[in-house]
């Protein structure tokens, strides 16, 4: 695995709707920059290798670094690939759409269910959200957020950038019903 | 935490965002000194929103800019790692599209803020600067130089802050900014090192 570099972006929202959050609600993103591992190969089609050779280690690069960067335990989660111009989105979708990658956030975070993710082809500095959902129950809706994040000068046209996302909590100020209480 | 608790409330804090990278490679070699990046930006209520433009700046200047560079180096620092492995710095400020760009300027450009980040940062140079007024989620471009030799070449950097959200039209995003080395790999020289440099020893390569 090749690394340009690595981004870690924190939210802190300290006050919502003009009325304090306390304690403040917390976002952690942290993103690596790395070479497209099939880039100038043209069609690939076992992605099974590449796969082996980056995905676990993107993994375990990643998890304890977004947990550290948020500074409490992860209530959600989420997860991004952004493949530059000259890849395939497919390419970015091998890489985080497998427990290779997924599980040491798992482990790290005490989560149980699917990380929900982003995945987009776009150039330098393309903007993209990323989706966050509870780490145990999938159906808490007070955890249903997203985060934006934008690096300034990634992907490159053979560059992939995978990033883990985490919040300390549901939305600044969630007041809508639970589901199970809708008819 | 609990300096940011106590503060929020009094200069009207929305929201803050850190940005950090490092650099690992950089044209597919690793820097001799990766350097570390930062930047923290707070989001403000614009404290003279709708003040005509003779109003006086300095009250709200003293209440609000102190208490920002107290929050954003606390941040700084500890994204960095610490003041003493901070080696250049900047500042910057988007104001809102009901604001002036005077009311950005005036949480940045006065001892109430820069000289509390040079303080705080342990610097000495003045603190170079970016200043705009934008909607919410543009992005600008941050400079930074050496916080104690501010013509160190090598230093000369940016970092490009954003918060996706803000300035709303009547906020205010306050940023201070630094890193901890030089860019990746720096090759242009210093001013010791330059030839002199005139019109009339150019004169080949200028007709």
């Amino acid at each position: 695995m090749k690394i340009r570099k690595i981004v870690t972006h924190v939210e802190e929202i300290h006050t919502e709707g003009g009325r304090p959050v306390e304690p403040a609600a917390r976002i952690a993103v942290v993103a690596a920059v790395i070479a497209n591992p099939w880039a100038g190969q043209g069609f690939v089609e076992d992605l099974g290798p590449g796969i082996d050779a980056t995905a676990s280690d993107l993994g375990r690069l990643l998890a304890p670094e977004v947990l550290r960067a948020l500074g409490a335990p992860a209530q959600a989660y989420g997860k991004a690939a952004i493949v530059g111009l000259d890849g395939e989105v497919e390419h970015g979708s091998a890489l985080i759409h497998t427990l290779k990658f997924g599980d040491h956030f798992r482990r790290a975070a005490d989560a149980t269910t699917l990380l929900p993710a982003v995945e987009k082809r776009g150039g330098a500095g393309t903007v993209f959200d990323i989706p966050l959902k509870h780490v145990t129950d999938p159906t808490i809706r007070s955890h249903h957020q997203t985060v934006e994040v934008r690096v300034s000068d990634a992907p490159h046209p053979g560059e992939i950038l995978v990033a883990l996302a985490a919040a300390s909590r549901g939305r600044p100020q969630q007041r809508l019903a639970d589901l199970s209480t809708e008819q | 935490m609990q300096e940011i608790a106590t503060n929020a409330p009094r200069i009207d804090l929305r929201k803050l965002v850190t940005y950090r990278d490092v650099v690992v490679t950089e044209a597919g070699a690793r820097p001799d000194r990766p350097a570390h990046r930062a930047s923290v930006a707070a989001v403000v209520r614009n404290p003279w929103l709708g003040t005509p433009p003779r109003t006086d700046l300095s009250r709200e200047q003293a209440r609000v800019a102190p208490v920002l560079a107290g929050l954003l180096t606390d941040r700084l620092i500890a994204a960095l790692g610490g003041a003493d492995r901070i080696e250049a710095f900047g500042k910057a400020a988007i104001v809102g599209t009901g604001g002036e760009i005077e009311h950005a300027g005036a949480l940045i450009h006065t001892p109430f803020f820069g000289d509390l980040v040079r303080e705080f940062l342990e610097g000495e140079s003045i603190i170079c600067f970016a200043d705009a007024r934008a909607e919410a989620g543009e992005d600008l471009v941050v400079p930074l130089w050496h916080k104690t030799r501010a013509a160190t070449r090598s230093h000369y950097q940016t970092v490009t802050a954003r918060v996706s959200d803000a300035p709303r039209a009547d906020e205010i995003v306050v940023i201070a900014a630094a890193s901890t080395g030089p860019r990746p790999h720096p090759r242009i020289g210093d001013r010791t090192t330059d030839s002199a440099v005139t019109s009339e020893n150019l004169e080949r390569v200028l007709t």
